[in-house]
This record gives C-alpha cells, sequence and structure tokens, in this order.
C-alpha cells in the first residue's frame, strides 16, 4: 500500500477517535452556530418587545402654553385613547381586537394573522395612512404593527412629579432635574413647548418642541423615538387641515410621492447569508483543523511515537502528506457542515426575526458550488499546514495550543471583513490572503460570481501556491533535526 | 512471561530481503581473536555530533565514539543521564545526523542510505509510546504497513507474536487502556514484527517495575538467541551485569571503555560494573581537571 495512504488512514481512524476532534469537527459547526443564533435573536426579540410595551411617564414641561397639543399627544401616546382609530381601520379589514391581541404584538404573529384573514397588506397600509397621515413605512408586518401599536406613554405634569416652577425656570437646574429624573426611570423623556405654541399655530406658523432625553437609558431613547413618530404624525394631520382650511388642492403639502420599488434579486436573507457565511466558513475551517492538527504533530511528540515513527522506511514527505491529508478532511468537514447548517436553519426560518426577512430562500448552481470550492479548499489547505507546521515545532501539546490561540486572531481579523459595508473585490483586495477568500465567497453568495470569475481566478492560483509552499515548509520542518527534537 | 526460547527465526518467511553476507565483506577481527566467527551488525566510527546552543555556541554531545557490535550480541551503552547514549542511538537509528563520523548497519551507511538502515533496524525508547486510541492489533499493524509489509504477511506474523506473548485476549483493546505489562508487549511486537536485523533500545525499562522490566529482559536475551545484534543503553548497573556481552561507557559525549563486560571488570580491578564504572568516570574527570 502506498504509505501516504498508510499514514492518511491510521492517522485518519486516530483523529475519529478523539472526543476533542469530533467536537470541533462535527458537532460544533453543526449545532453551535443555529444554538448561538437561536438564543441571541429570541433574546433580542424578547427585551426589545419588553421595551416597547411598557407603559413609560413622559413629562410635559408646560401644558398650559399648548392644552390642545397636550391633548392630543395623550391621546395618540395611550394606547386606548391614541389607537382608537387605528384599530377601527383593523376592525374593518375583519381583524377584532381580541385576534390582534393574541398576536401580543410580535411581527411573525402578526404577519400569520393577516395570511389567515386573506388581508392584503397594500390595501391595509393604505388604510392606515389614511389615519395616521403619510410615513416612512411599509407594508412589512413589523412596520405595519409599529403604526397599530403606538408608544406606551402616560402623559404627566410638573404637578405630578411635585417640582417647583424656579426649577424649571432654571435652564441648569431644569437640566440636572431632568437627567436626574430619567435616570431614576421617574420620567423616559420630557416635552416642553415653546410659548407661543398656540398662537403660531393659528397662523399657520411653525412652533417648536423640544424632547428632552438621556441617550444612555434605552427606555428614554426609545421615548424619543416614539414621541418624534407622535409628533410626525400630527403634523401630517394639521398639515392636512390648513391645506383643507386654505382650499388648497390636496397636492400642495406634499408635492412628491416617493413609489419605492423593490426590484427582483438577492433579499435580505441572501444578504445576510453572503455577509456571515464567508465567516464562518473560515473560522470553522480554522477550528476544524486546530485540534487534528496538534494531535497528529506535537501529541507524537508527547506520546513518545515519534521516534518510531521517524524510524520507520517511509519518506518524511509520506508522513507529512499522511497527516497534511487528515487534517484538511477535519477543516473541510468542519467549513462544510458549518456552511450547510447556517444556510438550512435559515432558510428553514427557526428564527423569528430572520424568518421575517424573507425575499428569495437562498440557493446556489453548480458552477457557483464550483467556485466555492475551489476558495474553500486552497484556504483550508493552508490553514492546515500552517498548523501543521506549528504543531511539529511544538514540544507539547499545550504548545502547540498555545501557538494556535494568536493565529486564530490572525484569521478571525481579515475574515471579519465580509460583515464591512462597502469593501469591494479588487485587484488589491484580491491580494491579501484571507480577506480575499472573504470577499469572493461574498461576491459567489451574493450571485455576482459572472463579474468577478477572474478574481475568484487569481484567488484560487495564489492561495494554492501559498498552501503548497506551507505544505513544502511543514516537509522541510519535518526533516529539520533542531525542530524534531528541540529539547 | 512466555517462553521466548521457541520463537525460531521467520525472517524468510516475511519476504523482505536478507541482507546476510553482505554487511561483513570488511568485518574487521576481535584483537583477541575471540570473535573470528561473529559478524558486525553496527561499526560505529568517531561518530560525533554538535548541538548548536540558542546563544550561538557549541555542544558536543557525542564525541568521536567508536565501538563495533555483533550479531548474537548484546551491546550496552552505559551512562548516567545526559551522557549522550540517547544522541547515539538516534544517530545509529537515522535521526539525527552525525556532524562527522560514520555508521554502518548491516552493512549500510547511515547517511547514504538511511532507508536501506531504517528497513533492518527496530527501535524502541521508552517502551510505553503507543497510540493510545488505536488497539493493540491497529497499531501493530501500522507500523508493519508503514515498513513495506503484505497484509498477509502482517496477518501471520501477528497471529505467531501475539500468541507466542499471549496477547489474544487483548488484542483489540485500545492501547491507553492497556496495563503497562500490556503495553510492554504491544511495544515489543511493534518494534520486531519486521523482524529486523539489528535491535536498538533506549533504556527500554527506565521507569518500570521488576515485572514489565523483565518481560523486556527477557525479550533482549531472546533477540540475541536468535543471533540479531542488540544495542541497549541502560544507566542501570544491574541490567548490565544480567545482559550484555560488551559493554561501551560513555561519559560526557566521550566512550571511556569498550570491552567485553569481563574484561572490562578485570582491567579496572573491580568485581562489579559498577565500581568499574565509578573508577572509569572518576578517572575522567580528574584527567579533565
Amino acid at each position: 500500500m502506498n504509505p501516504v495512504s498508510t499514514v492518511f488512514r491510521k492517522e485518519l481512524l486516530d483523529v475519529l477517535r478523539d472526543r476533542r476532534t469530533l467536537v470541533f469537527m462535527l458537532v460544533l459547526p453543526t449545532l453551535a452556530i443555529p444554538a448561538i443564533m437561536w438564543v441571541t435573536t429570541e433574546m433580542m426579540t424578547h427585551f426589545i418587545d419588553k421595551l416597547a410595551k411598557e407603559r413609560v411617564d413622559i413629562l410635559v414641561i408646560n401644558p398650559q402654553v399648548a392644552l390642545e397639543v397636550t391633548e392630543e399627544l395623550a391621546a395618540r401616546a395611550d394606547p386606548k385613547g391614541r389607537a382608537m382609530e387605528l384599530v377601527e381601520v383593523l376592525r374593518r379589514q375583519g381583524l377584532s381586537e381580541k385576534e390582534l391581541a393574541r398576536t401580543k404584538g410580535e411581527p411573525r404573529r402578526f404577519a400569520k394573522l393577516l395570511e389567515e384573514k386573506g388581508i392584503d397588506k397594500e390595501k391595509l397600509l393604505k388604510e392606515i395612512r389614511s389615519v395616521v397621515g403619510e410615513g416612512e413605512f411599509d407594508a412589512e408586518p413589523r412596520s405595519i404593527l409599529a403604526q397599530a401599536y403606538p408608544p406606551n406613554f402616560r402623559i404627566i405634569t410638573p404637578e405630578d412629579l411635585k417640582v417647583s416652577a424656579e426649577v424649571l425656570a432654571d435652564p441648569a437646574k431644569k437640566e440636572e432635574f431632568l437627567t436626574e429624573a430619567i435616570r431614576s426611570g421617574k420620567i423616559a423623556a420630557a416635552v416642553e413647548f415653546e410659548k407661543e405654541t398656540t398662537r403660531l399655530l393659528n397662523e399657520y406658523s411653525t412652533a417648536s418642541i423640544a424632547i428632552y432625553y438621556l441617550q444612555s437609558v434605552d427606555r428614554s431613547e426609545a421615548a424619543r423615538n416614539g414621541l418624534s413618530r407622535v409628533f410626525k404624525g400630527m403634523g401630517r394631520k394639521l398639515v392636512t387641515r390648513r391645506v383643507s382650511d386654505k382650499e388648497l388642492p390636496a397636492g400642495f403639502a406634499r408635492p412628491y410621492k416617493l413609489d419605492v420599488k423593490k426590484l427582483p434579486g438577492p433579499g435580505p436573507l441572501v444578504k445576510l447569508l453572503s455577509q456571515m457565511l464567508p465567516y464562518m466558513i473560515l473560522i470553522f475551517a480554522f477550528l476544524g483543523a486546530v485540534y487534528p492538527a496538534i494531535d497528529l504533530g506535537a501529541g507524537e511528540k508527547e506520546r513518545g511515537t515519534l521516534e518510531t515513527l521517524l524510524v520507520a522506511p517511509v519518506s518524511r514527505l509520506s508522513l507529512v502528506l499522511g497527516k497534511f491529508l487528515v487534517i484538511l478532511c477535519a477543516a473541510l468537514t468542519s467549513a462544510l457542515l458549518a456552511t450547510v447548517s447556517l444556510a438550512l436553519s435559515l432558510n428553514i426560518g427557526v428564527f423569528s426575526e430572520l424568518a421575517e426577512l424573507g425575499g428569495s430562500s437562498f440557493s446556489l448552481g453548480v458552477i457557483e458550488i464550483i467556485a466555492v470550492l475551489s476558495m474553500i479548499i486552497p484556504v483550508a489547505a493552508i490553514f492546515s499546514s500552517l498548523l501543521l507546521a506549528l504543531s511539529i515545532f511544538a514540544k507539547s501539546f499545550k504548545e502547540g495550543q498555545s501557538y494556535a490561540a494568536p493565529l486564530q486572531f490572525l484569521i478571525i481579523m481579515p475574515a471579519f471583513v465580509s460583515f464591512v459595508p462597502g469593501v469591494k473585490l479588487d485587484w488589491v483586495m484580491a491580494s491579501i490572503p484571507v480577506v480575499n477568500i472573504s470577499l469572493a465567497l461574498k461576491e459567489i453568495f451574493t450571485g455576482n460570481l459572472d463579474r468577478h470569475w477572474y478574481h475568484v481566478g487569481l484567488i484560487f492560483v495564489s492561495t494554492t501556491i501559498v498552501a503548497s509552499l506551507l505544505l513544502l515548509f511543514a516537509t522541510r520542518w519535518f526533516q529539520r533535526e533542531e525542530v524534531l527534537f528541540r529539547n | 512471561m512466555a517462553d521466548t526460547a521457541e520463537y525460531v527465526d521467520k525472517k524468510n518467511r516475511k519476504g523482505m530481503k536478507d541482507e546476510k553476507g553482505v554487511e561483513d565483506e570488511k568485518g574487521v577481527k576481535d584483537e583477541k581473536g575471540v570473535e573470528d566467527e561473529k559478524k558486525e551488525g553496527v561499526i560505529a566510527d568517531s561518530l560525533t555530533k554538535v548541538f548548536k546552543t540558542r546563544k550561538g555556541g557549541e555542544v558536543r554531545a557525542v564525541d568521536s565514539v567508536s565501538f563495533r557490535a555483533y550479531f548474537g550480541e548484546v551491546y550496552g551503552l552505559l551512562g548516567i543521564n545526559g551522557a549522550g547514549k540517547t544522541t547515539v542511538l538516534r544517530m545509529l537509528s537515522t535521526m539525527l545526523t552525525p556532524t562527522s563520523g560514520s555508521v554502518s548497519i548491516c552493512g549500510f551507511d547511515v547517511q547514504e542510505n538511511p532507508r536501506g538502515v531504517r528497513e533492518r533496524i527496530g527501535f524502541m525508547s521508552t517502551a510505553t509510546s503507543l497510540y493510545g486510541r488505536l488497539t493493540a492489533r491497529e497499531m501493530v499493524t501500522y507500523f508493519g504497513r508503514l515498513n513495506g509489509m503484505s497484509a498477509g504477511a502482517i496477518q501471520t506474523r501477528i497471529d505467531e507474536l501475539f500468541d507466542l506473548f499471549e496477547m489474544k485476549e487483548f488484542a483489540d483493546r485500545r492501547c491507553d487502556k492497556l496495563s503497562t505489562g500490556m503495553k510492554q508487549k504491544v511495544s515489543i511486537v511493534r518494534t520486531v514484527l519486521h523482524d529486523p536485523e539489528v535491535l536498538i533500545f533506549d533504556e527500554p525499562t527506565a521507569g518500570l517495575d521488576v515485572l514489565t522490566s523483565r518481560t523486556i529482559v527477557d525479550f533482549v536475551r531472546d533477540c540475541r538467541a536468535r543471533n540479531k545484534c542488540v544495542i541497549f543503553s541502560t544507566h542501570i548497573m544491574e541490567e548490565v551485569e544480567k545482559l550484555c556481552d560488551r559493554v561501551g561507557v560513555i561519559h560526557e559525549g566521550r566512550l571511556l571503555a569498550d570491552d567485553r563486560l569481563e574484561d572490562m571488570l578485570k582491567g579496572s580491578e573491580a568485581h562489579r560494573v559498577e565500581e568499574a564504572f565509578v573508577s572509569l568516570v572518576g578517572k575522567q574527570e580528574r584527567s579533565g581537571k
């Protein structure tokens, strides 16, 4: 039998019996990604929802200067008062309050409800717009819900907080008081009207409204967003009234109507995957190779089997090749499992947050798969030969691990480039190791292989050359006495 | 312990070339004329190894060591820890390249034909070094394959040797689940599976209890009985007395004595190897100062 295949078969058997390797090669890539994503997205949704549903107090510093505005604000911000109109809209579409309540404000449930009822989202949106005015929202369930579920505010006045007029009259003291009130959780934000608000509004002029909030407090930031939205809606309604008062055409206050149309193409899911997959593939190709590499090199020294192996009448190249191929297999298995696991869990839509993204599902053609493999195999070969060389140098398993750890950082950082928006795959990027693979994979996953085939070709050739040189280097090291017998 | 005397030389059965007769054209006769019919398995000539230290200095780990080891004899390399025993044995077994000097094993030069040398030697160090996740059978088979044996030849030898060393019951158990004694036997079988002509043992009994080191000692005797050339390094004086025909005393990289055991004892007027060793090393240290 060919000595390379003898070494390969023995090392493969050895590695497959090692639990540590199995965990890193099989279990981690298959289960860890879906698990981590599931936990994080579920936690985020949970806390965001909690924040949205929490009822917070908004202090109106001087309600007396704009009584009508304050009243309307209170009505709009109160889920009962303000949403009555909206609930009416939804009811006209055949959605009862009870059914709405059952969605608990979750976009996924709401989308399902709309589907069950056969309600056209566009039509619903039109109705909502007629009530809340033109807004920067679209027909996605999340957006509709944001309108249907108002910010949960209770409007309070300075008397409620028992704060004296002097404090509020002094700008410095007022700031100090508001900061403390928000930090202590008494209020989430504060609103102050211009003194002449009523007169200015009656004169068809502009009245300024100050919103005080604390950026470092999440609920304060959320309250600011809610207030902006409410005031925007109120402003739109006022404009409509002014236009009709002056008997102006409806288009007077709305010279442009934006009609944003999505062209068919990769949806948000594809975009997300094309960012995540290159990173995941690189990380897991590395992680999958670490343990077998350390075991097959430094492990021989630690067990004391190295000498026996070196005395066998087999060329050092055969030994290195056999070991290298096992490590490469482990790296590729780990990377491919991670890819499949991530793509599957996103396509099946296990995650409420991500399932909403929708769009076209993620699939690759034969050419793309070949291109992806032509990127993954040589870069996995680089990791494998590099790790094997380090492992041969290391005196023990522990020493091997201490070399692999910093190397991991060297991989993670350039691999992360797929997440950086606006970085294009050009000739410069194509010549930076790891970065080039990350970007090339991103382009292939986004469906841009046709525009980048020459980059992909160059990266394949250069990465293969680097991998071969590193393998040659590992073989050299396996012949050097001072590397093999460092003690 | 199985009586290994019944174990006959199966060299011609495994299909490897028998190099007997090739190795000894220049066979030098022992000066006392006793060794007429004995042939050299190992000839080490002015063997020197210099290691470079990290600070740019040099360490002469082995300094012009010359000796001959014969078939049918056990050559003991005796020295304290750090004397240079392991370095000598690593040069004999092609792991290290000599800085100067030469080694020939069965007529093959270590530097010119390392592969020829490797095919003819069996090397065993601290005997428990096995692949823990492989079974005894897999472990032995792997090295059989690396030594170029056919599947059939490996199977025949395994059957024969596992039977001889009473290893059948744990043949398919993983090595890390074996007792020290069992591991010892796996190591021995691994070393002799391809039936090497020269056997090199680097302190094989280090750290073993009396019973397990007996397995080794019996095995070494058996190798001698089958006309193998055995090189055995140790720092245990009694082992030398029990096993060795010839002794090389190595200290600080130099061979202080290289003689038949009884001649060495006579020469130093000592009754025990220990006394002889101490007197030799003492002389060296004094002359060194």
